[in-house]
């Protein structure tokens, strides 16, 4: 434990930033809003950074390590809005991010599944947190109730407008509902899920299609705004021969005949086109409707394939195989029906521009695959007509389009993306709705700041392997297409894999000032993680830079601990033989402005 | 070419030796550096089920000693292991977080055993041979065992059940149709290897799967789907290979089963050549992608890859389809070189 020095080490932190409080007689608590805190938090704690809906990680592992999952499951509430839901089909650019997953450290942090264990795990007493604003008498409507509609109604809610869902469908959700199987995501979860954000008095309109049955231009009259959050609809063709035979099923409505209990016929050979999510739902769902062989075929590699690990061991583990580096040139069929598919072989060229590869045909590489069916999941893209013709104008920052109070949102406004990213713009363009509204800018992002005394975590837990994720036998899984694969983790293994993060939220820093250079720190590191420096500059957007090493002593103007490298092992924090280490709790938290 | 250039050539199989040794013919004074994650030299994997077998010493299993580095001046760092290749700054990142920087890199890291995706759980039970690191210790155990379980159907699983049968060892083969990927057997391929199984008085399992392995005692506890129960000493896994190519993702290569290459053994980046079964590489002849491609053609790659690093512009030459003896089934392959292991 820390002792003596540790009150006046703090305090020169926070009295540097200027904002001191006294929380109570341990901690000291400060908020910041200098560029520099921001940087540090950007590039500190990359998971949070990599999450579109800015998620607080490091806090909600931390709790889930000390058995608050229902803290935990609120921590994730308050920037996500369904941690459960997100808990099974995140895309988890935070792990990808995950510093635990960086050249040298091992595999990242599973922190998808650890969201999950706080859903799971949290007591059936938890009751859910919301502070709510006053009413504002204003209403709002939102066409469409996917993961960008249900996150903009119940911000708008939260703000005090009242919110109406306009859903073309029959149930809410949209591809949660609708485009994601049963056996990834229950639908009572869903529902639970979805209801926690109806309870909030939003009210939902299902088979109300915004175009079809209500124009926009009618909603904008009744309601002070619209918000548009209508999704991808329009599905991306293959552009060969062929496309039009019988048993060619693009992704989305294959998954939504699947979803509505339907069983399209798909024959024993199934030729999947694709290498996203929906590509692997439609393939697992063809294994389970019968497929005895079934096959993904991609354009670039495996690696190019945006889906995570998880998803991609599953889907070998189903049996299904993937033919790398092809692309489709023509659906062969008789009678009206497919018989194969003639393949052409790619191979990867660099191009000038993003994803800065491109896949090229290789002339004379073609080939049949015989197949009875081909599911084309190539993605989908806004059909901005569908809803209004009148609909032009859309500003993806600022989330407005030209007609005036109509906002948009989500897949809508970006094309396909992600479950969390469409969350993250749903939330944003509510708070674009609640200022053209009110005119008042309600919150505010600080970084807050508190001290703390222990490292959390000793060294050990570096070497605690990453816990798989418990799964149900291929018998259950073909026995019936709604088993949910993933059942979860257990108390033990959430605590095990929470204790294999490495809590970057926690920045360690050396008091120049009382540091007698004496190495012991470096000594112990199991990183070249402290350094000494000549110069930290500050870059055009006020944060911190990279620091200028020197191996020169009299060059040397600080010795300090690079937090962008730095795995939190503490081992430094306890070697210390002054004391001059400290380790400050760092969040990044919204606000009230009058706060 | 300058002679400060640093050739570094991660991997100490066929195609980097022959990589190292034809740098070293046209370019006497550059540093050639190959690591390895292994702790012998350059030594004949074939021969390996010999010498779990106790048929064959470790001084038989060397192709190349140390004096012949040290006569050539090449730097041979055993058990030293690439966890990530930075290609930016043109270094690699070893497990004991040492970096070496390299001008060029020639990646010939090999391949390491197929853990099915379906063996994952029980991956703890497994016993791999791909390597001499694996052997380590398990002679003893087969030269005291008397029970063992085969899993898969590759090549090497053929040759060490007659080994193993040889030495009056217990052994049950459970064959598995898929294990040399990507060819898949028909049953009657099965019926066949059975059959040309059978005088080896191996208990030879078809047609069925691994429902449950669990560690019993000193040895294993396996059931099957079928219901049959057996107890092993050890339970080895023979499914095929996989390009050993996790340390170089995220490295900025095209990775797909292997780091994919052109006909000259060039990666995507201008400074880094792959060769051997690490490289995934198109064969007009076959109209496919391949990699795996046994011992003569990784040599060969070897020296193109070192050549073409030097300034030529060799291309490898396609072997065409060749028909693979397995156990009297014959398998229409590609770039396949038999290699004698005695």
């Amino acid at each position: 434990m820390k002792k003596n020095g540790l009150y006046a080490k703090e305090e020169k932190i926070f009295q540097d930033k200027n904002k001191l409080y006294q929380a109570h007689s341990v901690k000291q608590i400060a908020y910041s809003t200098d560029p520099r805190d921001f940087g540090q938090v950007a590039r500190s704690i990359p998971c949070q950074e990599a999450c579109p809906a800015k998620t607080n990680i490091p806090g909600y592992i931390r709790c889930i390590n000390e058995k608050r999952y229902g803290r935990a499951y609120e921590l994730n509430r308050g920037a996500n809005i369904m941690p459960g839901v997100l808990g099974r089909i995140c895309s988890r650019p935070c792990e990808t991010a995950c510093r635990h997953g960086a050249p040298d450290n091992g595999v990242s942090v599973g922190i998808c599944h650890l969201k999950r264990a706080c859903a799971d795990l949290k007591s059936p007493m938890h009751r859910i947190i919301e502070g709510l604003y006053t009413p504002s008498g204003k209403g709002v409507a939102v066409v469409g109730s996917g993961p960008a509609g249900l996150a903009a109604a119940h911000d708008l809610a939260i703000l005090g407008h009242r919110a109406v869902i306009f859903e073309s469908l029959e149930k809410p959700g949209g591809m949660l509902m609708y485009g994601i199987p049963e056996f990834r995501l229950p639908r009572d979860l869903l529902m639970t899920e979805i209801n926690n954000i109806l309870r909030l008095g939003v009210e939902l309109k299902t088979a109300q299609a915004v175009g079809t049955h209500i124009t926009l231009e009618t909603l904008s009259q009744e309601f002070d705004a619209v918000v548009v959050a209508a999704g991808c609809t329009k599905p991306r063709v293959l552009g060969v021969d062929g496309e039009n035979l019988e048993n060619v099923y693009n992704g989305l409505a294959f998954m939504k005949a699947v979803n509505a209990g339907k069983t399209p016929h798909v024959g024993n050979t199934v030729a999947v086109i694709g290498a996203g999510f929906t590509a692997v739902d439609c393939a697992r769902s063809a294994i389970r409707l019968g497929a005895q062989q079934v096959a993904m075929h991609i354009r670039k590699t495996m690696d190019d394939m945006r889906i995570d690990e998880t998803e991609k061991h599953e889907a070998r583990f189903e049996g299904i195989g993937v033919e790398s580096l092809v692309q489709p040139a023509e659906i062969l069929g008789k009678n009206g029906r497919v018989t194969g598919i003639r393949f052409v072989r790619t191979r990867i060229e660099k191009t000038g521009a993003p994803p800065y590869k491109k896949s090229v045909p290789i002339a004379g590489s073609e080939f049949v695959v015989p197949c009875d069916s081909v599911i084309a999941a190539l993605g989908q893209s806004p059909d901005v007509p569908d809803v209004s013709d009148a609909l032009t104008g859309i500003e993806k920052d600022r989330h407005t389009t030209a007609m005036k109070g109509v906002f948009a949102a989500g897949d809508f406004v970006t094309g396909s993306t992600d479950v969390i990213s469409a969350i993250a713009g749903g939330r944003r363009t509510a708070l674009a709705v609640d200022l053209y509204l009110t005119d008042i800018k309600r919150k505010k992002t600080v970084v807050r700041l508190e001290s703390h005394t222990t490292t959390d975590r000793p060294r050990s837990y570096d070497f605690i392997d990453r816990v798989p994720m418990n799964t149900i036998a291929m018998e259950q899984r073909l026995a019936d297409h709604t088993n949910e694969v993933e059942t979860g983790f257990e108390p033990d293994q959430a605590l095990a894999e929470s204790q294999r993060c490495y809590l970057c939220n926690l920045k360690y820093e050396i008091d120049p000032l009382r540091c007698i250079y004496c190495s012991a720190c470096i000594d112990v590191a199991p990183k070249d993680c402290i350094k000494m420096v000549e110069t930290i500059p500050v870059t055009a957007d006020g944060t911190y830079g990279r620091y200028v090493e020197t191996g020169q002593w009299d060059r040397v103007v600080s010795i300090t601990i690079d937090n962008d490298v730095c795995i939190r092992c503490g081992q430094c924090y306890d070697v210390c033989p002054m004391d001059c280490i400290s380790v400050t709790k760092t969040e990044l938290i919204q606000m009230d402005m009058d706060e | 070419m300058p002679t400060h250039d640093h050739y570094v050539i991660i991997g100490n199989g066929p195609a980097g030796n022959a990589a190292a040794f034809t740098l070293r013919e046209a370019d006497p004074d550059a540093a050639i550096t190959i690591l390895s994650h292994e702790n012998i030299c350059f030594y004949s994997k074939p021969k390996l089920v010999k010498y779990l077998a106790g048929k064959v010493d470790e001084d038989a299993l060397a192709v190349r000693t140390m004096d012949a580095y040290r006569k050539k001046h090449i730097r041979l760092r055993l058990g030293q292991t690439v966890v990530h290749i930075d290609t930016d700054s043109r270094s690699l990142h070893l497990d004991h977080m040492e970096k070496v920087h390299y001008t060029y890199l020639i990646i010939a890291s090999g391949a390491r055993a197929r853990l099915l995706p379906s063996m994952k759980p029980y991956a703890d039970c497994l016993t791999f041979v791909t390597e001499f690191n694996d052997t380590r210790g398990l002679r003893q155990k087969i030269a005291n065992g008397s029970r063992f379980f085969i899993f898969g159907g590759d090549l090497v699983a053929f040759k060490f059940v007659k080994i193993l049968t040889d030495m009056g060892k217990q052994v049950t083969l459970l064959l598995y149709p898929r294990a040399f990927w990507p060819h898949r057997l028909t049953p009657e391929m099965e019926d066949t290897i059975v059959k040309n199984l059978a005088p080896t008085g191996a208990d030879i399992l078809a047609d069925d799967d691994l429902a449950d392995i669990v560690p019993e005692g000193d040895g294993y506890g396996v059931t099957t789907k079928q219901g049959v129960r057996t107890q092993a000493d050890l339970v080895f896994s023979f499914n095929g290979l996989i390009p050993e190519v996790d340390f170089a993702r995220g490295s900025g290569l095209d990775i797909d089963h292997g780091i994919l290459v052109d006909e000259t053994m060039r990666t995507g980046l201008d400074h880094v050549f792959a060769c051997g079964a690490c490289a995934q590489i198109y064969n007009p002849d076959i109209n496919t992608y391949t990699t795996s491609i046994g011992w003569p053609n990784a040599r060969v790659q070897g020296e193109v890859a070192a050549q073409n690093l030097l300034g030529e512009h060799r291309k490898v030459r396609p072997a065409g389809r060749k028909y693979f003896d397995l156990q009297g089934v014959k398998i229409k392959t590609a770039w396949w070189e038999d290699v004698e292991s005695d």
